[in-house]
């Protein structure tokens, strides 16, 4: 073996046994400080994204106007186009004004943010946000801020923070843990994400039920308040189907939140109510 | 050997910043290019053992700080099955693996026919996010196997391949820069 080649192996074994023996605190250090550092690029990469995405789009538009001339006078298809922008610019309108709504009635101090891009990895569930920590968000928090649709819905919890971007892991994502109840039983237990990829719709299941409990389909779910993590009461879900397995009672939960159209959230910052 | 290994380094953190503005492909099966991984296979290629391992550390440890998930942890009494993830590392040791792979062929490289590593980053790019898929579902315990998951992999190991041969004439221009010889001469 050559000297260069050996000294390398050593190196390398050395390195993976530092990094391999890393405490869960070091290792958050660790991507705290390469998010901060990256952060700024990735504002600009998710408007490079935005600018992709809104250019396939176009493109797509085009090709079905142009099937549409063919089919219709031109006339008709302005009259159609702007009704659709019409249609588009109501929506955007409600959004907002149920944002608005949302802000002035929740319990909670919020601050709004926008989502600036989406699952930006292959695997985690996470978004990213318009807010960090020039926000006044902690960029060392003892417990992860929760992040809420418009809908009032859970959508997560702040995992990192730039200075002006933040990540955000979904209640979709495998590790991610809410405890929860079921609204009109006793019933409590952890909804954990499911794994999915391209093509599936984000699907939650409700773990550590009882065996014997009665749940029907539609029943609501939320947030307890136990364990510190999330206040309680936040809508997560309603019941779709309930499985009784050999120790416990496991059920699959329709997400309250469109996580496909999420394009506004609400961070919380004072969950008190103060 | 050394200038050239340092511009490899550079371009790997290069990579990361690149990396940000490569958006997934929705209407493609939301496919990816990786640069970073395709930096390290089309790199590996083309140096010794040595630095190859170096190169898959580095990459491996950027990417891990990327990509892995990490959350505060609620209070244990309630949250008593913490959610298992996989281990900060983890990709260094995948990338060493997909290094020595592209490393396997390094003599026929050398003469010449870089098309077949150009192939094989596809391959390995496909085995590399394979198997990473299959570990993050044997590590949280629910493997569901379905089309959209292979097609999704499929896609973004074709995608990320096309760009090989790019990374290839770029670390050819280097190698001539720097005096580096990555091919046999006649």
């Amino acid at each position: 073996m050559k000297p260069l080649n050996f000294f390398a192996l050593i190196l390398f074994v050395a390195g993976l046994v530092w990094v391999f023996t890393l405490s869960e605190k070091s290792v958050r250090q660790i991507q705290k400080s390469y998010y901060s550092a990256i952060s700024p690029l990735i504002s600009k990469g998710s408007e490079t994204e935005a600018f992709a995405n809104k250019f396939l789009e176009e493109v797509e538009h085009s090709e079905d106007l142009e099937k549409q001339v063919q089919q219709v006078s031109e006339e008709r298809d302005r009259f159609k186009l702007i009704a659709a922008r019409v249609r588009e610019l109501e929506a955007k309108n409600n959004e907002l004004r149920n944002a608005l709504n949302f802000k002035k009635k929740t319990q909670f101090d919020v601050v709004a943010a926008r989502v600036i891009r989406k699952q930006p990895q292959m695997w985690g569930k996470t978004i990213e946000i318009n807010r960090g920590t020039d926000d006044g968000f902690d960029a060392d928090p003892e417990v992860d801020l929760c992040v809420l649709a418009s809908n009032g819905g859970l959508v997560g919890r702040l995992q990192l923070s730039g200075e002006q971007i933040s990540s955000v892991l979904l209640i979709t994502d495998e590790i991610s843990q809410v405890s929860a109840r079921v609204e009109g039983t006793s019933e409590v237990g952890i909804v954990v994400g499911r794994q999915t990829t391209f093509g599936q719709t984000p699907r939650l299941r409700l773990r550590y039920l009882s065996k014997t409990a009665i749940l029907r389909k539609g029943m609501k779910v939320y947030t307890d308040g136990r364990g510190k993590l999330f206040p309680a009461n936040i809508p997560i879900g309603t019941i779709e189907d309930f499985e009784v397995g050999p120790v416990y009672g496991e059920a699959e939960i329709k997400p309250a939140v469109d996580f496909t159209n999420l394009r506004n959230v609400f961070v919380i910052t004072d969950s008190t109510g103060d | 050997m050394f200038l050239y290994s340092i511009s490899l380094i550079g371009f790997l953190l290069l990579s990361c910043i690149v990396q940000q503005f490569l958006p997934s492909v929705s209407s493609w099966y939301d496919a990816r290019i990786l640069i970073l991984p395709l930096i390290i296979l089309c790199g590996s290629v083309t140096v010794s053992t040595g630095i190859m391992l170096i190169l898959a550390y580095l990459g491996g440890f950027l990417w891990d700080a990327q990509q892995i998930l990490s959350v505060t942890q609620g209070d244990p009494i309630v949250y008593q099955n913490s959610p298992d993830s996989l281990k900060f590392g983890y990709s260094i040791i995948l990338y060493t693996l997909m290094g020595f792979l592209m490393q396997g062929i390094r003599p026929v490289f050398r003469e010449g026919k870089w098309y077949l590593s150009a192939a094989l980053t596809g391959v390995a790019i496909f085995l590399y996010l394979f198997v990473e898929y299959l570990l993050r579902g044997f590590v949280v315990g629910g493997f569901h196997s379905n089309d959209g998951m292979i097609q999704q992999i499929w896609a973004s190991s074709v995608l990320t391949m096309l760009l090989s041969p790019v990374i290839f004439w770029i670390l050819f221009r280097v190698a001539d820069l720097c005096g580096h010889t990555i091919q046999y001469k006649n």
